[in-house]
Formats: structure tokens, C-alpha cells, sequence
């Protein structure tokens, strides 16, 4: 890869432009005061992970991505946000007194996992082939991973029993 | 793959210490619930990541994922009916205004 095509240029350009969309709509879900902002902001951040994902070339998991988090978990929150906040209600104060203390944790560790990143002296990549395609994915959940996949359909059932019993009305 | 492996992971990092600053200082319970979704998408990423910088031709890394994205599913719904039915109990889901099992 001596010679940098405008094509290859253009590429990694547009991945840093959606790995700051990312962050940032990821900073507007912890930070924003109107929870229902801080739905929008999740959704982006969920939405840059999916471009990410394309850029990693899995995309699979890119179209799965956006259908369950951006299609279901997040239409589920947005429902809690209207079932239950005041939403724009200004006198709430957004975060709680351990504000300072959480942000030196999460600075302190995101620069260091960063730092951590940069000197790791990581091998070098190999010149993988081709990222599994499909077919090879659908094998490999449906053969070697069959066990925890059929535990994960029971786990789904469990969670929605479980969420009808504990959100219902109880009978006086 | 075009983009250096540590500027991936560096995403990631700063999507996890931002889903952790968020899920240790959000007052609502639903602001939790989305910091944690960040941590669990953090996760995620790592995970494609690495897969497709060392070599993933059984697609393990992106079974796991999967499973992980189910999960993360699981949890928000459980999450989500905890919170309404606090909600109906005690009209907050103020995560600070909860301390019934504070002696």
C-alpha cells in the first residue's frame, strides 16, 4: 500500500467524520438535560456505531444493529422517557452530586485505556483475506454456537414474561 | 483494512468512558439505561474490531456480537419494566430519590 488513491483518502476521511458524529451524539445521551434529546443523541451514536461496523466490513451486524437497537431498544426508551419524565423540566439537575468524581473516573480511564492503546505493542496485522461472509456466519451461530444461541431465545422469553409480570398492574 | 486497528479501539474507549461517566452521574433511571447501551455498543466494537484485524474466517467475533446485541436487549426490557413499575410506585425514577433499601 505505498500509493494512497484519492478513493482510500476519501474513505478513512469519512470514518473520522463518523467516529466524532459518534461521539458526539454518545456525549449529548449522557449530557443532555431534556431526556428525550439524549434518546436523539443515543440514536446517533447507535447509527455511527452501525457506520463503523460497515467500515469493518460487517455488515451483517451493521443491518442488525440498526434494526435492534435503533428499531426496538430505542423506540422502547423513548417509550419509558414519555411514560415517565417530566422532560424538559429545567429545575432538575441532570446529573447527580457525584458529577465531578464520574467525569474524573471516565477521563481517567478513556485516556487511559487511549494511552494504553497507542504503546501496546500490538502484532502486526496479518493480511486477512476476506471477512466471513454470510453464509459462513450463518454456520457457525447455527452449528458450533447453537447452545448459547438456543440459551439466548430462552433468555429473550424469560426477559419478556419477565417484563409483563413486573410492569403490569397489580390487583388491588 | 484501511484504518489503523488503535484508532478503532480508541472509539471505542471513548464511547465506554462516556457510557461509564454516564451510567455513574445520570439522576433518571432511563439515563442509566442508555449509558449502559453505550457500554455494551463499546463492547461490540471491540470485538469486530479485533476480529477483523487478526484473522476471523469462522465469524466468531461477530457471533459473539450477536449475542451481545441480544443480551443488551434482554436487559433494556427487563430495565425498562423495573423502572415503570417504580415509576408507578413511588412517582420518581429519580435514581438518587430511591433508597428504600437504605437502612
Amino acid at each position: 500500500m505505498s500509493q494512497v488513491g484519492p478513493l482510500e483518502l476519501a474513505a478513512k476521511a469519512a470514518f473520522y467524520v463518523v467516529a466524532a458524529g459518534t461521539l458526539a451524539g454518545a456525549w449529548a445521551a449522557v449530557s443532555a438535560r431534556n431526556l428525550f434529546r439524549a434518546a436523539l443523541g443515543l440514536a446517533v451514536a447507535l447509527f455511527g456505531v452501525a457506520i463503523l461496523y460497515l467500515f469493518l466490513e460487517a455488515e451483517f451486524l451493521a443491518v442488525t444493529q440498526i434494526l435492534v437497537y435503533v428499531g426496538a431498544i430505542l423506540t422502547l426508551l423513548v417509550f419509558g422517557v414519555m411514560l415517565t419524565a417530566r422532560m424538559a423540566d429545567p429545575a432538575l439537575p441532570r446529573w447527580n452530586r457525584q458529577c465531578w468524581a464520574g467525569l474524573a473516573v471516565a477521563a481517567a480511564l478513556g485516556l487511559g485505556l487511549a494511552h494504553l492503546l497507542f504503546h501496546a505493542p500490538w502484532p502486526a496485522p496479518r493480511d486477512v483475506a476476506a471477512p466471513p461472509g454470510l453464509p459462513v456466519l450463518g454456520k457457525t451461530l447455527l452449528s458450533t454456537y447453537l447452545l448459547p444461541f438456543e440459551v439466548l431465545s430462552l433468555l429473550l422469553l424469560g426477559a419478556l414474561v419477565g417484563a409483563l409480570f413486573i410492569a403490569k398492574k397489580e390487583q388491588a | 483494512m484501511i484504518i489503523p486497528l488503535s484508532h478503532v479501539l480508541v472509539v471505542s474507549a471513548g464511547l465506554f468512558a462516556l457510557g461509564v461517566f454516564g451510567a455513574l452521574t445520570r439522576r433518571n433511571a432511563i439515563g442509566i439505561l442508555m449509558a449502559i447501551e453505550l457500554i455494551l455498543n463499546s463492547a461490540n466494537l471491540n470485538l469486530i474490531a479485533f476480529g477483523r484485524a487478526r484473522g476471523d474466517a469462522g465469524g466468531e467475533a461477530q457471533v459473539v456480537a450477536l449475542l451481545v446485541i441480544g443480551i443488551a436487549a434482554a436487559g433494556a426490557v427487563v430495565g425498562l419494566a423495573l423502572v415503570l413499575a417504580i415509576y408507578r410506585h413511588r412517582k420518581t425514577i429519580s435514581a438518587d430519590e430511591i433508597k428504600l433499601l437504605k437502612g
